[in-house]
Order: structure tokens, then sequence, then C-alpha cells
């Protein structure tokens, strides 16, 4: 399945006028705007709109305004000596985070860039129409391999929802929504019958294949679908690169720029092919650490939450799985690549799996909270082990069963397509 | 640990001593009238929220600290780290009393001087006296000594990395196309010896390095024995437990004055695994509660010693956009502020001290339970405490 063509391109000469309204900005805020124009064609249609607005935010100030707007941040660069620095424009690196954070202004700094961007985006959405914002699924499996702790599973969730009691075999659920059934349309139908026309308003993130596996029986599917599993052998390769970055901030940012410049092409799993944004989307996530290269759960986690920041989606279904503990050796050398490093066989670890995966399930949802739109998404974690869910309806919004009521994986998804739909 | 296991990273830790010592042409502490009666033993233990350590949440993952150690100890629950709060910028501050802000990657050393240099110069003690041992990789050698012209290397603490030296190895050795298995031992085996004869390695880590010295016939062959056993084991065996051992060793044979230790298997968190950061949680732990013990038995150490652990910031909230526990960026108090715990010799009376302290009041806490005089430093002395 290719991707889809955003059809929200800018006028012809239009990236060039954005590269000039760049230049005009204060040097701190270059960087990753320009990286983000420079990789245009990769980005997604959501990110291509809020840059596009952003910028557009920047147009619609007078002169002066926009001058004393950014006079404060101007002022600041200079007492932080930035002119001085080695600070890349061209794009964010590690070199560029670690100067700005290690500034004793960096503080005001982050305050400082914090209002530009609050007044720019607040000028974009006045001269923005007004859209209505659909409503968003967060659905978050964590498998029936995986026990989790009965006492603890939903604790920390926060009062918006509650647990729910399946009835019946909970992995249906999963299995409705990706292929329906006689009486239901699967969750890509129902996308599409209200709106839904790229492939990043869908996400489909398995530590395993299991995702991969319901979806090769149906016909394509419009689906971004990120499989770690399926991503090893690229995965692999990536690793093996980054363990030769020098001990050096500037060695790190050139191994990292080489690694973004090699040719991938016979690393990647077929079902990338020919999908550029989600092979960028991948070789982001896994360059940008938060373990997404060591452990599955983390590349669930981290890649569901870079999805809602990148593409905020319509849907995203995250999928967690087993890790295996640590092996002689590799638990003091945990950054490495266990299966190299040693050739014992691997012993899965489920009660730390289960750990790691409720928390990082709740984080996921965490990250979708963070944005304006959280109140129109509803939110979906079921544990297959405990037959059981905990269910986050719409803010202020009852799902219109009781606690007790044990429900069906039928009925479930009877009441997302009816969330969807709305 | 199981005692088959301790035993092999015992014999590796001593292994590690004897080849400093030897190099050195030191089997034990030297003798000089100027060492000082008191000692001092810093623990800072990476990353840790409050919320995994001291509160309701965190106390079952820490039983030693906080049912076997605090009721002994001045306990400091608000202690901030105002500075960068990355390893080798928050234990340069720590160490200089000033907050330090360096390239992350511990490039450069310390802008102004360390305790190391303040009680090497001042006291005139002896190059044994200060050790930095460590199992965080993102420090380097440099740590143990400032820029500053008056001071500097000449003046440092010898500075040490255990696990380094374990990772290099397996490292090397997977890079190499050799897989560690139990039946494949030899594959590990060279390459730890390479790192031992190979001077200035900075994964090592002498950073006082004399001559060029290469392991004597006895040595070699008592690592090569070690290290055989070491790869045989196919339980897993942490990097702070080898730390430990490492630094236990080193106060048997030389009683340092000033020993500062960094625990760092709870770091795993960054790669998003938060049952292996509680696990390094409990580790440490286990390991406080075993150093405080062995404080208790060796005569260079019983009486007269004074114990700090803390962590060196805590960790990213929940739902931040930095990803929660996996980091340590956050301006925020979950990331800011920590504790600390005061055992032993300066330990005026059992307490909690809520007075709110900064990280950098640590060093001249230390520097005048020394007696060290004259150093201006922006920092207080923590109440509580004979100094």
């Amino acid at each position: 399945m290719n991707e889809r063509q955003n059809n929200a391109q800018p006028e012809a000469g239009g990236l060039t006028t954005y590269s000039h309204l760049i230049a005009q900005l204060p040097v701190t805020l270059r960087p990753s705007l320009n990286q983000q124009l420079s990789q245009w064609d990769t980005l997604f249609p959501f990110e291509q709109n809020r840059l596009a607005e952003f910028l557009r935010g920047i147009e619609s100030f007078q002169p002066s305004t926009l001058d004393a707007l950014i006079q404060p941040l101007r002022a600041l660069e200079v007492k932080m000596g930035v002119a001085h620095w080695n600070f890349s424009t061209d794009g964010d690196t590690v070199e560029n985070a670690s100067l700005l954070a290690r500034s004793e202004y960096y503080p005001e700094w982050r305050r400082t860039v914090q209002k530009i961007f609050e007044a720019v985006n607040a000028a974009s959405r006045d001269s923005a129409p007004v859209q209505a914002k659909p409503v968003r699924l967060v659905l978050l499996i964590l498998p029936d391999s995986l026990p989790v702790n009965p006492q603890t599973a939903w604790q920390q969730w926060g009062p918006r929802g509650h647990e729910v009691k399946l009835a019946g075999d909970s992995r249906r659920l999963i299995e409705l929504l990706v292929q329906g059934s006689s009486g239901q349309p699967d969750i890509a139908t129902l996308l599409a019958r209200n709106g839904s026309a790229d492939s990043s308003d869908l996400w489909l993130i398995d530590a395993e294949a299991k995702l991969g596996s319901l979806l090769s029986n149906v016909s394509p599917v419009a689906a971004s679908h990120l499989s770690y599993a399926a991503l090893v052998p690229f995965r692999d390769k990536l690793l093996a690169g980054l363990n030769t970055i020098p001990r050096s901030i500037e060695g790190a940012d050139q191994t990292i720029a080489a690694l973004r410049r090699e040719d991938w092409a016979r690393w990647w799993p077929p079902e990338l092919t020919g999908q550029p944004k989600l092979r960028r989307f991948v070789l982001d996530l896994f360059l940008t650490g938060n373990g997404a290269l060591v452990f599955s759960n983390a590349f669930v986690e981290w890649g569901a939450s870079e999805a809602l920041r990148r593409a905020r989606p319509r849907v995203v279904v995250a999928r967690f799985g087993m890790r295996s503990k640590p092996k002689p050796f590799t638990s003091i050398a945990i950054f490495e690549n266990q299966h190299t490093i040693s050739s014992l066989p691997d012993v899965d670890d489920p009660e730390g799996s289960a750990i790691d995966a409720a928390i990082l399930a709740r984080y996921v949802w965490l990250a979708a909270s963070r944005y304006p739109e959280q109140e129109q998404s509803i939110c979906v974690c079921i544990s297959e082990y405990r037959n059981s869910a905990y269910v986050i309806p719409l803010a202020e919004k009852s799902p219109g069963w009781s606690p007790e009521q044990a429900l069906t994986p039928e009925e479930v998804y009877t009441w997302i397509a009816g969330q969807i739909a709305t | 640990m199981d005692n088959s296991r301790r035993n092999l990273l015992k014999a590796a830790a001593i292994l590690l001593v004897d080849h400093w010592a030897t190099s050195r042409r030191l089997a034990f502490a030297s003798v000089s009238a100027e060492n000082p009666r008191r000692k001092v033993i810093v623990v800072a233990c990476g990353g840790m929220r409050r919320a995994d350590t001291f509160s309701e949440s965190g106390f079952q993952n820490i039983p030693h600290l906080y049912r076997e150690l605090l009721p002994q100890s001045a306990f400091y629950p608000f202690v901030r780290n105002a500075g960068v709060t990355s390893h080798y910028n928050t234990i340069s501050s720590v160490l200089t009393g000033n907050w330090q802000r360096l390239d992350d990657w511990g490039k450069t050393p310390p802008a102004s001087p360390t305790l190391f240099e303040y009680l090497r110069k001042r006291m005139r003690i002896a190059q044994d006296q200060t050790w930095f041992i460590s199992s965080n990789k993102a420090l380097t050698s440099r740590i143990g000594a400032s820029s500053v012209r008056d001071f500097g290397p000449a003046y440092g603490a010898n500075v040490v990395f255990p696990k380094q030296l374990l990772i290099n190895a397996v490292v090397h050795a997977a890079a190499q196309g050799n897989a560690v298995h139990s039946t494949d031992r030899a594959t590990v085996q060279p390459e730890i010896e390479a790192m031992l004869n190979s001077d200035n390695y900075d994964g090592l880590g002498w950073s006082i390095s004399g001559d060029s010295s290469s392991l004597d016939v006895v040595t070699l062959g008592t690592i090569q024995q070690a290290i055989e056993d070491l790869v045989r084991t196919n339980a897993p065996a942490t990097g702070d437990e080898f730390t430990l051992l490492v630094s236990e060793e080193v106060m048997r044979r030389f009683a340092p004055s000033l020993l500062v230790i960094t625990f760092s298997d709870m770091e795993v968190a960054h790669f998003g695994s938060y049952s292996l950061h509680l696990a390094g949680i409990r580790t440490v732990d286990r390991l406080v509660s075993e150093l405080w013990n062995q404080v208790q038995t060796l005569p260079g150490y019983k009486g007269n010693t004074t114990v700090m652990v803390l962590p060196e910031f805590g960790r990213d909230l929940d739902g931040s956009a930095t990803n929660g526990f996996f980091n340590h960026r956050l301006d925020n108090d979950s990331t800011r502020l920590t504790w600390m715990m005061c055992l032993g010799d300066a330990v005026r009376n059992v307490q909690v001290i809520e007075h709110p302290a900064d990280q950098t009041d640590i060093c001249p806490t230390i520097a005048q339970l020394f007696g060290i005089k004259g150093i201006d430093l922006p920092g207080k002395p923590l109440p509580g405490l004979w100094l």
C-alpha cells in the first residue's frame, strides 16, 4: 500500500517564501523550522499544515509587531552568546540541544520561545476557519501473555475513565477493529466514510506481528502500520551503526547525519515499500532514542506518542508485547543488541514486561492528552490477560453503561464505532 | 547475588585494584602524617524520582534505605539540583560546589577546583587517598580534576570506571563477531586483557596515568582465570555490583580519605523499561546497605566515616513532553528536587532536616568536615552535622 499524497501543498515558490520567513527569525528558532522545511515531502499532512500555518502567522504580523515579539529572544540570544556557538540553523542537532541546555539562561529561553509560539499560533488561529474536531480513538492492547497486576493495573489512569469487565474473549476486539464483521465495518472503512483520506489518520503499531497478520486477511487498508518484529533487521543494522559513535557531541551529530544519508533500501520490511513518510518516521524514531531501538514496548510507546504529535491521527492502535530477560553481560551493556552479544537463548520476562507495558500504555494516553483536542479523544486500554479494559469516554460524557456491567468485545466495538462516526 | 557470581566479580575487582597498585609499586595505603583522620564517602545514585524512593509509593523499592539506614541518619528531604540535570554536570557541581555548565559528554574538566584537589593540595594528602569510582558511562576521567591553573590533574583523584571496562570488553568482542556464550569464554578474555594493558584508556579511566604499565605474569594469570570464570557464569551481573566490589577493594587496600562512588543501573530508564529501572533502584538500595556495613567493619573506617547518599536528580514527570521517567531534562520538581541521607561520624542527631538545601552545599560541607579553610564557595555547609 502506498502513501496517499497530501493535497495541501504550498503554492509554487511557497517553500522558498517559507525559507525567507524563517531566515528573519532569531537564530535559535530556525533549526527546527528549517529541518521541517527541508523534509517537506516526508512530513505528514498535519505537520505540513502546522508549519504553513505558523509561517502564515508570522507573515500576518506588521513588521513592527513582529519585531516587538521577537526582540526579547534576540536580546536573550546575545546574553547567551549564541553568536559564538557552533549552532546549526539547518536542523536540530545533539550539539544544539546541549548548548541550549547548559546555558544558564535555558529556562528563560524556553519561556521566551513559548511566548512567541503562543502569539504566532494565536494569530494563525484568528485567520484560519474554525473546523469541527473529529473524535480520536486511542486503543491500547496489553496482550494475554502479560500478567498485569490486578491491584495496580488501572490505579493511575485518572478519574475520567473506569474499568470495564469483558465477557468472552477480549482478543476478539482487535479482530473486529481491523477486520470488521458481517454487521460492522472495520475501522479503516469507518474512517473513510467519515472523511479520512490519508493513511496517517490510522496508525497500527505493534511490538510483535499480530496486527500485520490480521491486516493480511483484508484488502489494502489505508493505514500506517509498523511492526517492531518486522523492523528487526533494519533496527539491528542501524544499532550497529549507532554503536560506532565516538565519544563526542560532534561525533554523534556526524554519525547520525551519516546514518540519515545512508541507503537503507534493502533493510526495510516489505510492508514499508513505497512509503517514504513512514520510513522517515521510523528512522527519526530510532534516532531520537527513548528506547525504541532497544525494547519493543518502548518502540510502541514512543512510536504512538510521536505519531500523535506529528500526525494527529483519528485512530492509534498500540499493541505491546514481551521483553526478554537481560542476559549475562548484556545487563551491564544494556544498550547493546543482546542477540548478537550472547548466543544464549532468549528467556521471556512476563512480569517485567507487564510492568513496562502497563506504564507505557498509560504514557500513550498521557501523550494524547497533551493536545487541545484531548476532550474529543476516547481511550480503550485492554488487558487480555485480565479480560478487562479501562475505558475513557469523551470529556464529561458517559459511555452509557454501568461500571458493573460486563461487555462483550462486540458491544465495545459497537460503542467505538458509534463514537468514531460522531 | 549468588555466591559464585559474587566471588567472580570480587576476583575481578581485586585484580583491577592490584593492577593499579602494581603500576605504582604500592600494595597498601601510603603512610602519611598528613592523612586526615576523618573520612568521607559520597554515593551518587543516578536519576531516581522521589515518587519511586522516599514516598509512600516508593518505600517498597528502598527497604534498606528506608527501614535500616533512615533511622540512623540525618536526612535532608529537600535537596535541589539547580544546575544542568545531566550526569557529568551534576557530579561536577557536587564535587566543586559550583554549578557547572560543561560539555555533557565530559570533554572538558570542571571549571573550578574539585574537593579532591582542595583536599590533596591544602591538606597535602597522598595520591591514593582520593578516589572516584563510577558505573556511569556518561562520565570521563576528566571529572577527577579541574582546569584551574593552580590545581588540576596533579592534585586530582584516581578515577576508575569498572563497568566500562567490562562493557568495552564485551562490546568489542561482539564487534569482532564473537558472541558471548558459556562455551565460548575465550572470546571476551583477550579483550579485557587488552583493556587492562592499554595505557590512558579513557574507558578504564586512570586519570593519573603513570608510565605505561603492563600486567605482571602473576596478575595476568589471575585475570585470565577470573575472566574465564566470569564468562562461564550464566547469571546476570550488574555494573553497579561490580563497581561496589571495586570500591570495597579500594577501601580495604587504601582506605581513602575521600571516596566518591556513582551508581547507574537505574539509568536503564532511558531505554524505557520501568521494571528494570526499579530493579536498578533496588540494587542500589542493597549496595548502599552493604557499603555501610563495610564501613562498620573496616578498621580504617569504623567510627570516623561520614557517608552521604544522594540521587543526582529525579526523573521527568509522567505525561511530560520529555517522555516521563525515561529522561531527566525537565525544569520541574520531579527532576530537580531530590534528597540526601547522611550517615556516620558527622551526624549530630538522627533527624529529618527539612531546611531546603542545594547540591552545591555538599562541597563546602565536606570541605569543613576535613578542616579545609579559606575556600570561597557559593553554598553553605549543611545544618545538623558535626563539622
